[in-house]
C-alpha cells in the first residue's frame, strides 16, 4: 500500500511539473508571437487580372517592375480609408518602376464600379469573381495588399488601412535590393 | 437474312445501352467521388475568415472559393496532400483543423492519452484501497459481534439457572 502511495504522490508531482513547464513554455518560450505569413518569401505565383475596363493583366508580363498588390471590396469601411493613400502613392510612384494593381473581392461589379467611380483608383483595377487570386495569395479579409520585388519575389505581406508613409516604406523595400522579411507587420 | 439482321439490330441497341449506362454510372461514381473528397478535405481546412467553423460548414463567399479551389484541384489530378499543402504555403498552420503532430504539438496528441492513463490509474488505485478498508472493517465487525453472541448465550443459560434457582 506504502508503494501505490509513493507511486501516487510520484504522479501529482509529475502532473504538477508538467504543467509548471508548459506554462513556463507560453510565457518564456522562444516564441515568434507575431504571426509572418507564410507567403511572405515566397516567389508570386502568376495570375491575369480582367480588368474594369476589359483589358487583361497578367504579372508575368510585368516582371522587372515592382508590384504593389491590393485587395479591396466596395462594402470595406477601412478600404475606402486607405484609397486617397493609394490614389496619392500612385501618382508618385506610377513613373518609378511600380505597378498598383487593385483586386476586387467578394463584391458586385457595379458595386465595385461605383466605388471606384467615388474613390479614385485609376490605377489597373479587376474583379476576382473565383477568389483564386485572393486565395492563390492567402488573403484571408480586406484590405490586404502584398508587396513584390522587382525580381517576382513577395517582400510584405500588409493587413489592414495603408498610409502613404506605409506604402514609402514597404515600397522603398521593394524596390532596393537588399530587403529583408519585415515581421509584425505582415 | 432480315432474322440476321433483326438480331443485329438488337445486340447493337443493347450493347450500345449497356454502354451508355455503364459511363453514366461510372461518371456518377466519378463525381460523388470528388465531391465526397471536397468535403473530406473541406472538414480538415479551417475557415480564415470565420470563427470556428471549417471550409467545409461554413457559408462565406471565401469558404465557397476554397471549396471550388479544392474541387478544381482533385480534378486536375492533386492529391489530398498537395492541396493541404497548397493552402497551408498559403495561410499557414493556423488553417488545418487539427495541429500536425510535430514540435511541441506533440503535447496536444499525448496529454489527453497521459490523462487518462495517470487519471485510470488513480482511480484504480482509489478503488483498490477502498475496496480493501471496507474488507478490513466487515472483518473487524465480524470479529467484534462473535464475543457479544457468545457473551449473550452465557447470560441466557444464566437467567436460566438463577430462575430455576428463584422457583
Amino acid at each position: 500500500m506504502k508503494i501505490l502511495n509513493t507511486i501516487t504522490k510520484l504522479a501529482v508531482l509529475l502532473a504538477i511539473l508538467l504543467l509548471l513547464g508548459l506554462l513556463g513554455y507560453a510565457v518564456f518560450g522562444n516564441r515568434v508571437f507575431i504571426k509572418s505569413s507564410p507567403i511572405v518569401g515566397q516567389q508570386a505565383s502568376d495570375f491575369t487580372l480582367e480588368l474594369f475596363n476589359g483589358e487583361k493583366i497578367k504579372l508575368s508580363d510585368i516582371k522587372g517592375k515592382a508590384v504593389l498588390l491590393n485587395f479591396w471590396a466596395s462594402w470595406c469601411i477601412p478600404c475606402k480609408d486607405e484609397a486617397p493613400a493609394l490614389e496619392a502613392s500612385w501618382k508618385k510612384y506610377k513613373d518609378k518602376q511600380v505597378v498598383f494593381i487593385g483586386v476586387n473581392v467578394w463584391d458586385d461589379k457595379d458595386s465595385a464600379l461605383l466605388y471606384l467611380k467615388e474613390f479614385g483608383g485609376e490605377y489597373e483595377n479587376g474583379m476576382d469573381p473565383k477568389g483564386e487570386i485572393a486565395v492563390g495569395y492567402g488573403v484571408g479579409g480586406v484590405p490586404e495588399t502584398l508587396f513584390i520585388d522587382t525580381s517576382g519575389k513577395i517582400v510584405d505581406k500588409y493587413i489592414g488601412p495603408l498610409t502613404e508613409v506605409i506604402i514609402d516604406y514597404f515600397l522603398g523595400k521593394a524596390l532596393s535590393q537588399d530587403h529583408g522579411i519585415t515581421k509584425g507587420v505582415n | 437474312m432480315i432474322n440476321k439482321i433483326n438480331l443485329l439490330k438488337k445486340t447493337f441497341v443493347f450493347t450500345t445501352s449497356i454502354s451508355f449506362i455503364l459511363v453514366l454510372l461510372t461518371f456518377n461514381t466519378f463525381a460523388d467521388s470528388i465531391d465526397n473528397q471536397v468535403r473530406e478535405i473541406s472538414y480538415l481546412l479551417m475557415c480564415p475568415v470565420c470563427q470556428g467553423q471549417t471550409v467545409a460548414e461554413s457559408n462565406s463567399e471565401l469558404a465557397t472559393q476554397m471549396r471550388a479551389i479544392i474541387k478544381q484541384k482533385l480534378e486536375e489530378g492533386e492529391s489530398k496532400k498537395e492541396i493541404i499543402a497548397y493552402f497551408v504555403n498559403r495561410y499557414g498552420e493556423t488553417i488545418l483543423g487539427a495541429p500536425p503532430p510535430k514540435g511541441a504539438n506533440w503535447l496536444i496528441w499525448v496529454l489527453p492519452a497521459l490523462a487518462l492513463l495517470f487519471g485510470g490509474a488513480g482511480i484504480a488505485i482509489f478503488l483498490h484501497k477502498s475496496k480493501s478498508e471496507k474488507g478490513k472493517e466487515k472483518t473487524k465487525e465480524i470479529s467484534n459481534e462473535q464475543p457479544i453472541q457468545a457473551e449473550s448465550k452465557y447470560l441466557e443459560k444464566l437467567d436460566e439457572e438463577l430462575k430455576e434457582f428463584e422457583s
